[in-house]
Formats: C-alpha cells, structure tokens, sequence
C-alpha cells in the first residue's frame, strides 16, 4: 500500500531555517544540516524546502547550501524559491534533489514547466500555488513575497499548470499559515477533484487529525506540515519533530 | 610516574582525581580538595537528609506562594538530558507549575529534541525556547576553534543560562531550577572551564566575523539585572536530594520514552564534539573524571573500575569530525592548522574575573540568598593560581 | 569498492554518500578500462529507457559490462531504471535491455484511482529467502517512482514483490545480477541496511 506522504516544509531564509505566520514576521528555526540530519534520525519520508527570499531578492538558488542539505538527506527532497529556468533547474536537481517547485516563474511563462517535464519527467516538477481570501471571502492567487493577487482563480490556475505538464500542485492556503487551525479541506477537494495530478495541502496543520481530515474528507495525495514540526505547540516553543508512526497510522488508514 | 616537569603524579586516596588538575590540593590524608568541598558542600545542603529536605520543602513553599495567579511558578531548564528531565518530572512532584525552557545552539541531536518532545509531552509541560541564528553561532563557534581555548562549548552554556533568566522574567517567574548535581557530576575543579560573559564576547569580537545579534550572551549588566533587579532565585534542587542518575534514566525511560545518549552531554553535537575531540586531543582533557569521580565517591563504582574506563582513550567518531568541518566551512588543512595552533586560556582575554573577585562579599550575600549558585560564588569569586 | 557506473544518467552523489554512511568504499567511474576491473558493479538510472540503452550500447561499455558481469561473474545491483536495463525490454523504449534476467518492463495502466507515475513509500514484500533481503525488517520499505514496472518470467527470479493496482516484482536477482526498482538511497535506514548487504555479498 502507498502511503500518503507527509512531507516537513522547511522555510529557508539566507542560511538559517525560519517559520513564517500567514507569510509574515518570522521567527528562526535552526541550522539547515543540523535539522535534516534529525529529520534523518527521525527517519522522515520526505522533506521539501522552500527558499522565501530568493525570488524578491532575484538570485540564483544557493546551490553551495543545497549541496551540503542533500549530502545529509537520505530521503527524497524537493526545492522551490527562484527556480526560473531549466538551467537552475538541472543544477538542483543534478545536486541530489527528486523535485523542484516551481512559482513565479509560471505567470510569466508556463514553458520552463513543460521543458523540465520534458527533460526529468513530470514527477520532478512540482507547481506552488500560494492563495489568500479576497473581498467577499473569494480565495484568489497571489504572487511573491509581496501577496499580489493576480485575479485567477485557484482551480483555473491549477489546470493550466497541469496542462503545463507538472507532476504534482502544492496548495497553500496563506491565510491558514502557521494558525494550527487545519487545512481548507473545500478547497483541496475541489482542486484534487478538478486534476489528476496529486495535491499536496499545505498552511494550517496543527494536529495529527487535520492530517487525517484532509486526506480522507479533502482527497489531498499528500500533506505539507509547517509550524507543527518545529514547534513543540501551539504559541510555545521551537522544537524539530515529526508525528508519531503510530498516530499517523491510525488516522491514515 | 612523572607528570609535568618534576612532579610526581598524585592521586586522590578517595576518588580518581590526580593532580594534572591545576588547583587541585591535597590534605594531610592524601583527599583532594574536591572531595572536601563536596564534603561541604553535602553538609550544607543537608544532601538526602531531614535538613535537605526541609529546606527543599521551604523553597517549593516559596515557589508556590510566588507563583500564585500566574501560568507558571518556576521555569525548569531542560536539554534533553538525564538531570534536567528528571528535575521536571520531579518538579511536578512537588505541586510545582514549571515552565520548560530550552537554549537551541542549533547542534541538537535527534535524541535531544526527542527527549525534550517525550518529557514535555508526558508530563504535560509547555515548552519555551530561544534559537540563535545558526550563521551567528558558525561564527562563534569558529572563533572558539581559532582562538584555542579550551572552553569550546562556553557560549552554549553561557547563553542557556541567559535563555534562563530572560524566559523567567517575560512570564514573571521568579524561580529558575537548574538540573546540576554536584554529588553526580563533581564540580568542575577552580581554573579549568571558565565561562563568563566577556570571555565568550573577547575571543568572538577578536576572532569571528559577525555582529552577535542573536546570541544570549549574559553579560554584567545582565546578571546584575536578573539577580538584583528582577531578584530571580536560582536553584539546584538535586543539591538537597538523594539523586541517583541511573534510577532516574530507568524511571524516565519507563515513563516518558526517554532515551539515553550514551554519556555527559553527548545528545548535542558541539558539546559532543568538545568532549569527545577537542578537549581531549588539544587539551590532554578528558571531563569524563567529573562523572567518574562522583561515581566513586558516592560509591557506585570501585577506583579501580573507574580507572580502567578512564584509562582508556575517548571514542571519537570521525563522521562528527567531518560534519563540524562542513559546517564550519572550514577545510582539512583549515582545520589542522587549528588543531595545532597556539593554545590560550581566559586569561588571555577580557573576563569579569577580577570584577568578581573584587565583589566576593557582595557574591557571597547573593549566594546565601540563591541570587546566584554557590558554585558560582565558590569558582569565580577566589583567585586562581598560575599553571605550570 | 563498489564502482558506480556513470554513463551519464542518474544521481550518483546520494548513492555514493549513502555508502560512505554505511562505511562502505564506493567510486564513480565513467571509464570503461576502471570499470572492466571493478570488483563489484552498481548500475543507477533515471529517465527513459531508450536513451539509456543508447548510451550503454555506443560507449563501448555494453561489451564491458557483459564480459565482467556474464563471464567474470562479478556482482552487480542494477537501481530503479537500472534494473529495468538488466532485463529484455521495456513497454517504454524500442531498443533491447541488456537481457539478463529473464524479464521485462510494462507500463502501469492509468486508472483514477491510482496515479502513475508510483510514487511514494510502499512496502515490500519478501518472494525468496536470499542473503541480501536479511538485514531487512519485517515492515520494510523503500521510495519508489517509476511508471513501468517488471515482472519476471521465472519465479526464483524474484526477491521481492510490491503492490500497486497488481503485484510486481520490487527486486529481482539471478546468481550474481541483482536490481532493485526502488532508490535505496532515498530510503533512509531500509536503503543503507540493503547497500550494505549487497557491499558484503
């Protein structure tokens, strides 16, 4: 049996891991090596980072620090955060990364999609679709670091980028970041319903429940935890972790 | 046996201490100084005795009628080790609301964050922590490397302390328990292992690169501030009891899921590093006498147990050798250089010695009141002697 | 020494940390004379089965790979895409694999259930008793992705089955050529305890 990936996401600031509330004030996390090698103690799945400055600062990915994270990792790892080319994407990817995750570069040109695909296969490409409540309680896709609503509906955009040839989307809810409140379970099953990639949710687990809910009432492939592996709870303090095997069973199966 | 220069080798007719400790005495009966502060110690404390626990129970009183109305009524803290583990299960034992508070130097070992993660859970306890920026402590880290003192894990255990306090006063708790035994772990011998606040700040500021803007440090001002102004209490409460540290590893395990690390500190990476390669290779160091020491003293284990496992040379493991080097950015060559380098002590370097042993009375008083640990009073507050 | 065949497709970094891990010597070697003296082979692979078999097929490194494995019996594990290359063919390509092992490739069929590529933690489960498997736990299991999977012909073939939609065969061996359809180096503990299993074959 396939089991469903549960997958920490790790924000990386410069060099240093941090975790954001709802996109905004930041706090720090720790070492990048020193964590994954505890995910690797802890014998974790899967992880995924996400670099949130690299795009607003236009630079290249830090491929010296990718380099040192992937020489720890003995699971598969994904990448996002200024990847706009499929030049820096080879690099990641050649570095030891499985996947990368790809975002801004997709409103101005969907093309680098579908030439990564072409060369990695789909499954090495996965599309971050950030989304946040507008007037009237309409959720709507945003842009950079900045929240720009780019005025295209989240299932809309999740269909051309699966047009595009992406192998899997990552649905985050930036309004339900760091809340520990549960996934928006409405929207990931209208988006899991409207493509036949998998959707991976992410922004709001605070429980091994949410999981649960998610996955059996939201039809989500997959679940992004942020705030829930590096805090010890809710409102207190940091502290690497991964949910108990057998708690994740339970609810899973 | 010839040590260092003309000097025989001599050692402790009670435990294994010799006398390559600098500062080390021996009386008329051939017992060292340590075992005789410890005697004192023991005695004062009233250590597993009536007088202990009397005045333990005053102390919990205190904590207790301090705390009342708020969330917590002491902070506890906690590293993912046997004593501090043990201290907040048996804090509340003892009817004691504890906050948890840990300093996240960024070299947690899995073991550590999972014996924070299963101690907390289990007992129910809510978690604070403070995590410098990992660039900041590389960067104090290598300063250490580069200056070659000894005391490579300062900075750690300086800013847990500082973490202490500062979590202490934003919940306006006046209690700090801290999970140090001196019948467990001796007390570090006067003149090796100095830590103070202006010692970690000289050797960064003349050997690393970057602004501490987020590193504890627990400067003067400070300590002045908590101990005078906030009139934090600082307490050891394995001082006043029985502590034996392979019941409380079985009764954790039992109860908690804790895991034992294998040896003293050995659930984070730097302090790893710094007892099992640093100080021993550098330094000729090898702190596992403290524990052995106490051992024999309390008489868990027989001298000549002890001496057979001290006798034999630390385990260092290589693939730690090779992460630090990574992390650290520094190369192999980088890295024998430091390995050879000169080798310097505090006293190469800005402390607030002299300032301490010039408030001795003052130290004293706060002592008394635990304002401050009486270790604290009996290791800074007197001079050292000069070293061959 | 394990030699890691670099003909130009696959991650060979992780494999090769994941053997210095486990305290094993690994190195990676595109030439062909290094690779006809290696003492044991391992064949990685990402991609398409066609441009791999090219590749293989013009370097010269066919001839090689058949002489030390086929003759001089040299042992050699075969991962993900690699494995595929020991067997005849696949469904994914036109050109022959190496043929091996009496096996070949199929595409997973489409279903809304089940999304092809496989790809995920699944477990695995054992179909022989072969010193290779017997550091494995019970619950073992392994990341795979992959959108065709093997079957063997012959039923000692097979070392281990896993299923997703059907049963297919996870890892294959016959006498000394070994292939695992799943990344042992992205397989944390389960992955190092098989490397190092097939270090001390």
């Amino acid at each position: 049996m396939l089991r469903t990936r549960v997958i920490p996401t790790l924000l990386l600031r410069n060099e240093s891991l941090v975790k954001t509330k709802k996109f905004g004030r930041f706090t720090y996390i720790g070492d990048p090596c020193n964590t994954v090698r505890i995910f690797n103690e802890l014998e974790v799945d899967e992880l995924m980072f996400l670099d949130i400055t690299a795009t607003k600062e236009c630079r290249d990915p830090n491929y010296e620090l990718l380099k040192d994270i992937a020489t720890e990792c003995f699971m598969p790892l994904s990448y996002g955060g200024g990847v706009r080319s499929l030049e820096q994407a080879r690099k990641i990817l050649n570095i030891g990364f499985e996947k990368v995750c790809i975002n801004s570069v997709a409103f101005a040109d969907l093309s680098v999609i579908t030439a990564i695909a072409n060369e990695f296969g789909s499954q090495a490409v996965v599309a971050s679709i950030d989304y946040k409540l507008r007037f009237w309680r309409k959720p709507e896709v945003i842009k950079g670091s900045n929240q720009k609503y780019t005025g295209k509906s989240v299932l809309a955009w999740a269909k051309d980028l699966e047009s595009a040839g992406v192998g899997e989307i990552l649905l985050t809810s930036v309004d339900r970041e760091g809340t520990w409140s549960g996934y928006d379970i409405e929207m990931i099953k209208k988006v899991a319903a409207a493509v036949s990639v998998p959707v991976i949710a992410h922004g709001g687990c605070g429980s091994v429940e949410h999981i649960g809910d998610v996955v059996n009432q939201g039809g989500a492939s997959a679940v992004a935890l942020g705030s829930m592996v590096v805090f010890q709870k809710e409102g207190m303090g940091v502290l690497v972790n991964y949910p108990d095997e057998e708690n994740l069973v339970s609810v899973l199966s | 046996m010839v040590v260092s220069g003309d000097k025989e080798l001599m050692k402790c007719t009670r435990c294994i201490y010799d006398n390559r400790i600098p500062n080390l005495t021996f009386d008329a009966e051939g017992v060292c100084s340590s075992c005789r502060q410890l005697e004192m110690l023991l005695e004062q404390y009233g250590t597993g005795k009536e007088k202990g626990k009397r005045l333990l129970q005053e102390i919990i009183d205190d904590v207790k009628a301090a705390g009342k109305g708020k969330t917590y009524d002491c902070v506890v803290g906690v590293s993912g080790g046997t004593d501090s583990s043990f201290l907040l299960a048996k804090a509340l034992e003892w009817g004691l609301r504890p906050l948890a508070v840990h300093y996240d130097n960024t070299w947690n070992s899995a073991i550590a964050t999972e014996n924070i993660r299963k101690v907390t859970a289990s007992l129910d306890v809510d978690l604070d922590t403070h995590v410098v920026d990992n660039k900041e402590a590389d960067d104090i880290k290598r300063a250490f490397l580069y200056a070659g003192v000894a005391e490579f894990d300062a900075d750690t255990d300086i800013g847990f302390v500082q973490v202490l306090r500062t979590a202490a006063a934003k919940y306006g708790i006046k209690y700090i328990f801290e999970g140090h035994s001196f019948v467990t772990e001796g007390l570090s011998p006067v003149g090796s292992n100095y830590l103070d606040g202006a010692y970690v700040a000289d050797i960064h500021d003349r050997f690393g690169s970057m602004k501490r803007k987020t590193f504890p440090n627990l400067t003067f001002y400070q300590f002045m501030k908590w101990v005078l102004l906030y009139r934090q209490k600082f307490i050891r409460p394995l001082w006043y009891i029985d502590y034996d540290k392979d019941e409380a590893r079985r009764w954790l395990t039992e109860n908690t899921g804790w895991v034992y690390y294998g040896g003293h500190h050995l659930e984070n990476r730097a302090s790893t590093y710094a007892h099992t390669v640093w100080l021993p290779q550098r330094f000729n160091t090898d702190y596992r006498n403290l524990t052995l020491a106490a051992n024999v003293r309390s008489g868990k284990m027989s001298t000549t147990e002890a001496q057979a496992i001290y006798d034999e040379p630390v385990k260092a493991d290589p693939e730690l050798i090779e992460y630090l080097k990574k992390r650290l950015r520094l190369s192999e060559r980088n890295y024998q250089e430091i390995m050879t380098g000169p080798k310097r002590s505090f006293r190469d370097f800005k402390t607030y010695k002299k300032r301490f042993e010039l408030l001795r009375p003052l130290f004293y008083i706060l002592a008394k009141a635990n304002l401050v640990p009486m270790s604290f009073y009996l290791k800074y507050c007197f001079p050292i002697e000069e070293t061959g | 020494m394990i030699t890691i065949v670099d003909y130009g497709l696959g991650n060979l970094g992780s494999i090769k940390n994941m053997f210095k891990r486990v305290g094993v010597q690994s190195e990676i070697i595109s030439n062909l004379d290094d690779i006809a003296r290696a003492e044991k082979l391992l064949l990685p692979g990402v991609g398409k089965f066609d441009a791999a078999m090219t590749r293989i097929n013009q370097s010269g490194l066919r001839e090689v790979l058949d002489r030390r494995v086929l003759i001089e019996k040299v042992p050699v594990l075969g991962i993900c895409l690699g494995m595929q290359l020991l067997t005849k063919g696949s469904e994914e390509g036109e050109l022959d694999g190496l043929g091996w092992i009496d096996a070949s490739a199929k595409r997973f069929p489409n279903s809304d259930k089940l999304k092809v590529p496989h790809m995920g933690w699944n477990v695995v489960r054992r179909s022989s008793t072969h010193k290779l498997l017997s550091s494995l736990p019970e619950d073992a299991r392994f990341y795979f992705v992959h959108s065709y999977y093997v079957s063997t012909a012959q039923p000692e073939n097979s070392l281990l089955k896993t299923n997703y939609g059907l049963e297919f065969d996870s890892a294959i061996h016959a006498g000394n050529i070994y292939g695992v359809q799943f990344h042992p180096e992205k397989s944390h503990k389960f992955g190092m305890a098989l490397l190092k299993q097939f270090a001390e074959i």
